[in-house]
Order: C-alpha cells, then structure tokens, then sequence
C-alpha cells in the first residue's frame, strides 16, 4: 500500500513541531525516518496511524484519503518501542486480540494466530504472560500482533531501542525478514543510523520537522546533501575541517595551509566559509593530499583501530585502520586524504 | 544503618508516649471479656456476660444489634461500591480523556479534595430534609459517598496515570473502541487502585459517626458508630465501660481484621491523607 | 467535538452530579443561610402567616392601638363556605343547605345573632342551645390562630377584619413564620463573648494539636528508621491503630482511661489521690486530653508522610555523611531534616486546614466542657445549628460561624492548588483521534 503525505503540518499548542511536509512511502518498501530525538519522527508516524490529528494537509493510502479516518478503521499495525503488550493476557490473547475486536469466529482466530505465531518464531510460548518473556521474545510478540489482522501498513517506532547490543542484531534481521516475507509496507522511526542503513530500503533524514534528504542508505552515506546528513550517518563519524575560499582554494581556519579544492566543486566566492567533511576510512597513511598532526587518541576496537589526529591548527580528523598499523599516542604523522571523496559544504551546510 | 548509636534512649521515649495506647489497647481487650475487683484494675474471672447486647435486648431503645449492624454493613458496602464505580469512570476521564474544560475539573478535583466537607454539613442536611432524604440510610450513603469521591477520583487518576499510553495506544490499533480499550485493556491495570478504594472507603464508611448522628438521628436508620455514641453519651455516671468495649470491640471487628490483611497498602493509602 | 470528548463526558457525569448536588449548591447554599434567621422555629421551606398570643402580645408590645388588637381577637361571625361544611358535617346537609340559602355570605358582629338565626330556620331549626352554640362557634371568624398559607390569604383576611392600613406592615411581619433574609447574624455573632471564646478556643486547639501532630510524627518517623525493623513495624502498627479505630470507639478507651472509676483514678487512687473525672475536671485537663487525643490521630499521618520521605533519600548520602564523621544527630540536622522541608510544609498546610474543621473527637470526648472551655470553632457552628439543648437548631446562626469556615477553606483549597504544580496535572491526552 502506498503512503502518500501531502503538506502535513502539525502543532501542538503554540509550538509547530513539523510545517508543511511531503513524503510518498512506495508500495511493498521498508522506510526509515532517521533523525535526532524531536526532529517530528514520531509524530509523523502518529500521524500516519492516526494517533495524532493532523493539522494541515492530506494524508492517502494508495488512492484514499484517510485524514480524517479514526485510527481504529485505517487498518495499520504499530509496533511500540516498549512493545505495549497486554500484561494480563498471555501471548495468544495478545495476539489474538485485533481478531476478537473484530468478532471473527474462534476458528479464524485459532487458525491465525498459530500461523503469524511460526512466522515470527514463537509457536511455543503462547501460553506464557508477556512478563514471563525476554525482550527479543516480546518483542515477536508485538510484530506478531501487529501483523496478525493483516495491516495495510507496518509502523515500527524504535523497536529496538529497548533490546541488549546481541539481540539488536538478531532482531534487525528477523524484522526485515518478516517484512520482506510478507511484503507489507513499512516505516520504521529510528534514531540509530545504523538500524536505518541496515534495515531499510530508503531513509528519510528528518531535522526540525523538515525531511532534508530522502534516498537509498548508500546514497545517503557517499553523496549527503548537506553537512547535518553527512554528520548523522557512518560511525565513526565523520570528521569537519572548517576553513574558506581562498583563490580557488580551501584555507583551513587559523592557519596558512591551503588545499586544493577537488573538480566538479563549484567553489564558492573569494572569503566565503566552507568546510570539508573527511570520513575515517578516507583519510588513511597512504592517500595522496598529505596533512601533518599528531596523533591525540587511540581507540582499539578489536579488528580496527580508531586514530585522532590533531592538526597543527587544532582541528581534529579521525582515521580508522586495520589492526596492526602499530601508532601510538603523541606519535608526529603525516596522513593523507583521498582527494575524490572529499565532501564539501557551503556556509548554510549545503553540499556543494 | 549501622548502630553507631544506642537505641534504648530512644526506645524509652517511644514506649512512655506509647503507653496511653498500649494501656488503652490491652485493657480493651482485657476488660471485653473479664470481671474484676472493683477499684483495682484486676480481673479475677472470665465471662461473656459483656458481650449479651449480641443475644438479648439492651431495651434502650434501639433497634436491636443485628439491625444496626447490618445497617452500617450497608452503609459502607454501598459507600464503597458508589465511590469505586464514580470515581473508576472519573478518574479515567481526567488521566486520559479529552474533553472540554479538561483543565478546569481537573482544578476543582485539587480544590475538591483539601475542602474541608464537614464545614458544609449544615447546608447538607438542609438539602436531605428537602430531598425528603433526611433520615434515611440512602440520605447519608449519598451524601458519604459524595464526600470521600474527591480522594477516590484523585487516587484512581493516579492509578490511570501509571497506566502506559502505548498501551492504549495499540488498543487503539488493533481496532477497538476508546470505550473497548477502557474496559479491557486499562481496567485489568488498575486494580490495585480498586482494591484500595474499596477497601479504603468501606473502613470510612464503616467508621464514619457525624453523618449518620446529624443526617439520620432515627433508629431505623441507627449504625453501630451511633449506637456506640448514644450509649457511651448517655451513660452518664452509670457508664458500664466493660459493655461499651464489648460492643466497641465487636463494632471494629472488621476493621482490625482488614487492618491486618492490608496492613501495609492501608499505611500507603493513608499517606494521602484523608484526615487530621 | 471529538468522539473521546463524549466518552468523557459520560464519565465524568456521574461525578458531576454529585459534586454538584453536595459541594457547590451547599457552599453556595451555606453563604445564603448565613444571611437568614432560619431555624426550627421558622422551618425551611418558607412559612405561613399566623397571629398567636404570643403574636398580639409582641405586637402589644410593639405600640398596636387598642382598638386594633380588640379588632384582631373578635373579627365577629361570618357565614362562609368553610363554616357551611363544618355545619354540614356536625348537622347535617339540609341544615347548612337551609342557612346558606337565607344568611350566605351575612356578617354578624354576635354569636347571639348567629344562635338566632339558627334557631330560625324554618324546616331544620337547631332546638338545644348548648348545639347552637356550638354551631355558631363554626363561624366565628377570628384573626387569632387562624393560619394563611400565603400573603395575599392574611392581607385579605386583615382587609375584611377592617384593620387599618398603617398597622398592617407590623402585623404581617409579626405573624409571619417562615424564615427571612437578615444581616444581623454577623453583628450579633461579633456582640456575644463567646464567638471571641471560641475563636481563642480553637487557636489553642490548632496551635497545640498541630505542634504535637508535627514534632512527634517527626520523631516517630525518624526513630523507627532508626531502629531495628522489626521493633520499627511494631511501633509503626501501634500507632497507626488511632487512626483506623473508629473515632467512637477510640473515644470510649479515652473516657476509660481518663473517667473516674478508669484508669489513671484506679491507679492514682494507690496513691491516696482521690477519683476523679481527669477529663472534665480542670481546663488544663480538658485540653491537654483534647490535645493527646487528637494528637495520637495526626501523629501517625506524619509518621507516615515523613517515613516515605526519608526512605526516598538516597541512602548512598546517609552512609557518605557517616564516613564523613557525621553523628547520627547531625546526620539527622544536616541530612534529613533538610530533606524533609516540603512534607513538613505539607502536613503543617494540610492539617491546620482539618484541625480548623474537626470537631467529630471532642463532640465525642468533652462536648466542648467544661462549661465551654474546649468549645472551638467548628464545634460551636455544629452545636448551634444541628445539636443544641434548647432544641431550637438555629441554621441561619449556625451557617454564619460555617461561612467563616468555608472561605477559610476555599482559601487554603486555591494555595493547595499552586502547592500541587498545577500545570504539571494538565498535560494534554496524547491520543488524539
């Protein structure tokens, strides 16, 4: 089903928390809405279930306008970050909830329930309370109950934000696999970059109630479209250097060096201030455009080791090398950037 | 903590303030069920004999133990079932429904439950004997009811409030009804909250004495907390203390019987604070 | 408007109604009552208009002419519709047919005129004088003890009586017996010595109860996290008891306790002391009872509040003030007391409120003895409206001492509401559809 929202706007009180978006969520993909805590992600996705009214503008799934349809008639399942199981029914009661609201016969509902049950693996556990589970457990509970009437529409709001580092793997992929196997629509509110990339067919970035760049997770991460984006994704994450143009070139703040600017950059005015976005895999001991420093912090994490360099005009690029490179902190180097991956902004963040 | 300081000092002052009651308490008990030496305080024998107002008729009057008792049964069962329903169905609509002038009642419940209700008592009987309530068990279960529902909806709105919104928020979802998702989902969450106004305002009820003495003096409508009343102040000189402890120790039956049941969540709830 | 709107709506109504009907229309009903003379005498719901003996001898009193009062006390004999239904069913029908049709609607000024014509009639003449009397007596028509349900019944009846026009305005009001609206109560409360007596009565009650209330929750809330748990909950259960007993009953150990065939007599009499009543006996007896009793009652709420409010204070600060040295009194000085500000703050509020307002312990302890030593406040609005021994409740009066009350009570009931954090209660429901 596709998700069409057209010049949503929403307030609460005096306070307009999103102004006039658009998004059109394709038929059959998984979408992210990635961005800081307050940036309008969940209140997007109230609003698409209807949880929240909205107080301007349209909201279509394929070609009917359910703006002013209750949430209880538009036929979404959510999936809560805390899961919002029913504590005093087991897990089947749970699950079979939606049916029994809907008054479908006791065999339906049998018949269902067992079916989504081995779908998200807990064909066992139906007769436990939701206390009696781990989070990872209660959590196929919830997509369980969520998919179960069949929705239109999957809404997942931080699913994972609640489970421990190992089971935050696991899920990532069980979810998407669930996703793909019934190929429902979906929209997963995250502020975890990695979730977003890993899980998602595209990622909406949204800051201050604006959607700044939607695109592919690869897209997004090789081609940002202003320094925010380029800022929110790749752990680690990436390194500005500050600076502005200088006849033809990019002079780094409080110092005389000058780097050259790449091709295919339209260099902004004589004195207008830039910045260079440098991710740790690409400023690396044996790329080509050189700069000196002084290694400031070393971070092992196991396969890769994790540089700070300072520069000699205080700023600061991280670089991430396989094990073994042996630098140590306090250590002069002279590293060198990968002159094609430099990503430039202007003076509003705007790539350029 | 550990005891880097003795404890008897302390344990001494406990037990001299402590003493009134403890004395009060054990000869309660003590004189309920014994005879003793006149002008000692020591009982030389057992009897029943305090506790006959149970099988025969103290002719003051009144209308006979069981009668008075099953009154005040009633008074502070139908108190209790009349505050939990009232203050189960408001207390939700101030925790989570949207209304107009939400803000205000929420505003007048706070005023409603410091306002001291006993200040109104002569407009109350006022508007009974208007009623045609005046003297009758419904009357004063009305008007009891009316004033314990501010601390109900209060104590109820905070039950509510612990109650998380997503889970009505996936109530919701799954397609059922504001109404539905009250019923089934967010009821089963709050019954401790229930079981503490039950229980709570059974105890009021069944304590409560300036109601049922100004709002139904007659004897049809007698509770044991008047009962009591009418004996212990119209005894005069003559006051039989031993028959006055039976009855009391008979009256707070089942209050000491909850009290030991629910010792710990009666302290919480008192903690509110209902009164001085 | 939103289908939850309804929904709450509905839910709420119950509530409402009840609120209304027993807080609002009785604050608003207490402020009106405090402005009549309503009492037992005059009833509630209105009255009639009646001229008694005692009525004529107020208005005697009052400087009425002489010839207005005779003409009150023997407005004379009239044949009417009510004396024709009397004589019907004292004489029979035809008789009252036969006098309605020659003397209807005939004014005599004598009875001798009335037995006359009586006597008179031609097919059923009344033949006994002691019968015709008493017919003729069915007529008279007297002001006196008459009762008129309405002002224009009694000006009708003073208009037919030939009463004149000026005296009227004193007689209605003297013949009157419902309630009026007066403003006299304030003035006469603010004249008598004993509202002054009173009001003295109930600070010493507050001052007294609350510091009890206060300082020894305080140190019952402290010692117990001090000690042992065990000896803790023992302590604590036995102080909570006063508060879960019903008042009567915790009264009846007190009157035992204090009576003089009760304890401490029985005791002190080892001793050579006398029995005596060592509730009634002195003021300074009476209060210190009233003080420990309703004391014990208040203690165990601060006990309460206090001993949570310790329990929330981290206990990694106890132990870092002991390694820092602290004795247990200045852990208690510097630590706890500090964090226990705003229960303090609340429990002062709160119970000077219900301290102002209670009377249900001293009702049952003292009744206010001796002789109105212990007489407070909310005692005396109680006694004057609802419980007196003269047996005239008088509600207007007794309204008037509530009045004081009720505005004491809305006042303390708004701070409360600044106290709670108003805005805090007022979050927006977040589901919205």
């Amino acid at each position: 089903m596709r998700i069409s929202i057209e010049n949503f706007t929403k307030t609460f009180g005096d306070t307009t928390v999103i102004k006039d978006m658009s998004l059109e969520i394709r038929s059959g993909e998984m979408l992210a809405l990635l961005g800081p805590s307050g940036c309008g992600k969940s209140t997007t996705l109230f609003a698409i279930c209807g949880i929240h009214r909205m107080n301007g503008g349209r909201l279509l799934f394929g070609d009917k306008d359910v703006t002013r349809v209750s949430s209880q008639k538009r036929n979404v399942g959510v999936v809560f970050q805390n899961y919002a199981l029913y504590p005093h029914m087991n897990v089947f009661d749970n699950i079979a909830f939606p049916l029994k609201v809907r008054k479908e016969t006791r065999a339906e509902i049998d018949r269902k329930v067992q079916e989504i049950a081995n779908l998200v693996h807990i064909g066992e556990l139906l007769h436990r309370k939701p206390a009696q589970l781990s989070g990872g457990q209660q959590q196929r509970v919830a997509l369980a109950r969520a998919l179960v009437r069949e929705p239109d529409i999957l809404l997942l709001d931080e699913p994972l934000a609640n489970l421990d580092a190992k089971l935050r793997l696991e899920m990532r992929s069980e979810i998407r696999r669930i996703q793909q196997q019934t190929g429902i629509t979906a929209v997963l509110v995250t502020h975890d970059q990695v979730e977003a990339m890993s899980m998602c067919d595209r990622i909406a970035i949204m800051d201050n109630g604006k959607i700044v760049q939607l695109s592919s997770p690869k897209e997004m991460y090789e081609d940002p479209t202003s320094d925010f984006v380029a800022g929110f994704l790749g752990n680690p994450p990436i390194a500005f250097l500050e600076g502005k143009a200088a006849g033809g070139g990019f002079r780094l703040a409080n110092s005389e060096i000058t780097l050259p600017v790449p091709s295919g950059i339209t260099i902004p005015d004589h004195g207008a201030a830039m910045r260079f976005g440098i991710r740790p895999e690409f400023f690396q001991p044996n790329n080509g455009l050189k700069l000196n420093g002084k290694i400031s912090f070393v971070e092992t994490q196991g396969r890769e080791e994790l540089y700070d360099v300072m520069l000699e005009n205080g700023a600061v690029l991280r670089s991430i090398q396989s094990q073994g490179a042996g630098h140590k902190l306090g250590d002069e180097v002279s590293w060198g950037i990968a002159e094609d991956r430099i990503l430039a902004f202007g003076p509003d963040g705007r790539r350029l | 903590m550990q005891s880097n300081f003795r404890n008897w000092p302390v344990l001494l002052v406990l037990f001299v303030f402590s003493a009134p009651l403890l004395i009060m308490l054990t000869f309660l008990l003590v004189d309920a069920f014994t005879t003793k030496v006149p002008g000692t305080m020591i009982p030389n024998g057992l009897t029943f004999h305090h506790f006959r107002f149970l099988w025969t008729d103290l002719d003051d009057g009144s209308w006979g133990i069981w009668g008075v008792t099953l009154n005040t049964f009633n008074f502070a069962l139908f108190t209790s079932l009349s505050v939990s329903a009232i203050s189960l169905t408001a207390g939700y609509a101030l925790s989570r429904l949207a209304f107009p002038a939400r803000g205000f009642f929420l505003g007048s419940l706070i005023v409603l439950h410091a306002f001291p209700t006993v200040t109104l008592i002569i407009a109350i009987f006022l508007i009974l004997q208007l009623l045609g309530l005046y003297n009758t068990l419904i009357g004063v279960i009305v008007v009891k009811a009316a004033l314990e529902l501010p601390f109900g909806i209060w104590v109820m709105k905070g039950f509510y409030d612990t109650v998380p919104w997503e889970i009505e928020m996936a109530g919701v979802q799954d397609g059922a009804s504001r109404f539905t998702v009250w019923w089934q989902l967010v009821l089963p969450q709050v019954q401790p909250g229930l079981m503490a106004i039950l229980i709570f305002s059974f105890l009021s009820g069944w304590s409560e004495f300036i109601l049922p003495m100004v709002l139904a003096p007659g004897t049809e409508a007698q509770v044991l907390s008047t009962y009591l009343a009418t004996m212990l102040l119209d005894g005069g000189t003559q006051a039989d203390f031993n028959l006055f402890k039976a009855v009391g120790l008979f009256y707070a039956l089942p209050v000491i019987i909850i009290y030991l049941v629910f010792q710990n969540k009666l302290m919480n709830i008192y903690g509110g604070g209902t009164k001085g | 408007m939103q289908r939850s709107s309804w929904l709450g709506l509905a839910f709420l109504s119950p509530a409402l109604v009840v609120v209304l009907l027993f807080f609002l229309i009785p604050v608003v009903l207490t402020g009106f009552f405090a402005f009549t003379n309503m009492s037992t005498a005059t009833g509630v719901k209105g009255g009639a208009y009646v001229l008694n003996t005692s009525g004529l001898r107020a208005l005697a009193d009052a400087g009425l002419p002489k010839s207005t009062l005779e003409q009150i006390e023997g407005a004379g004999y009239r044949v009417d519709a009510k004396g024709l239904e009397a004589l019907a069913a004292d004489f029979g029908q035809p008789v009252a047919d036969e006098f309605a049709s020659l003397h209807d609607g005939e004014v005599f000024s004598k009875r001798r005129d009335v037995e006359r014509a009586l006597k008179d009639l031609r097919s059923n003449p009344i033949r006994k004088t002691r019968d015709r009397k008493i017919a003729a007596d069915l007529f008279k028509r007297s002001l006196l003890n008459e009762r008129f349900d309405t002002l224009p019944g009694f000006e009708a009846a003073l208009e037919e009586a030939g009463i004149p026009d000026a005296d009227r305005p004193l007689i209605t009001q003297v013949a009157y017996t419902g309630w009026v609206w007066t403003t006299e109560n304030f003035g006469f409360l603010m004249s008598l010595d004993s509202t002054w007596q009173y009001a003295k009565n109930t600070i010493i009650y507050v001052v007294f109860t609350l510091s009890f209330n206060v300082l020894f929750g305080l140190f019952l809330a402290i010692a117990t996290f001090y000690l042992p748990s065990g000896q803790a909950a023992t302590f604590r259960a036995i102080w909570f008891l006063p508060r879960i007993l019903p008042p009567v009953l915790y009264i009846v150990m007190w009157r035992w306790f204090t009576w003089d065939t009760g304890f401490i007599s029985t005791v002190l009499s080892g001793f050579g002391v006398s029995p005596r009543n060592w509730m009634l006996d002195t003021e300074l007896h009476a209060w210190t009872t009233i003080v420990l009793i309703n004391g014990f009652v208040g203690a165990s709420m601060g006990m309460i509040v206090f001993s949570s409010a310790i329990r929330a204070i981290p206990s990694s600060m106890l132990y870092a003030s002991e390694v820092d040295g602290a004795s247990r009194l200045q852990q208690i000085w510097h630590i706890i007391l500090p964090q226990l500000r705003w229960p303090i703050l609340f429990i002062t509020s709160y119970q000077t409120m219900s301290l102002l307002t209670s009377f249900e312990y001293i009702y049952l302890a003292t009744d206010g003895g001796p002789g109105g030593a212990t007489e407070v406040w909310a005692l005396a609005a109680f006694h004057t409206a609802l419980n007196n021994y003269g047996g005239n409740l008088q509600y207007g009066l007794g309204a008037t001492y509530a009045l004081l009350l009720v505005i004491i009570g809305l006042a303390a009931s708004l701070a409360y509401l600044r106290l709670f954090n108003f805005r805090n209660l007022i979050q927006k429901p977040r589901i919205e559809g």
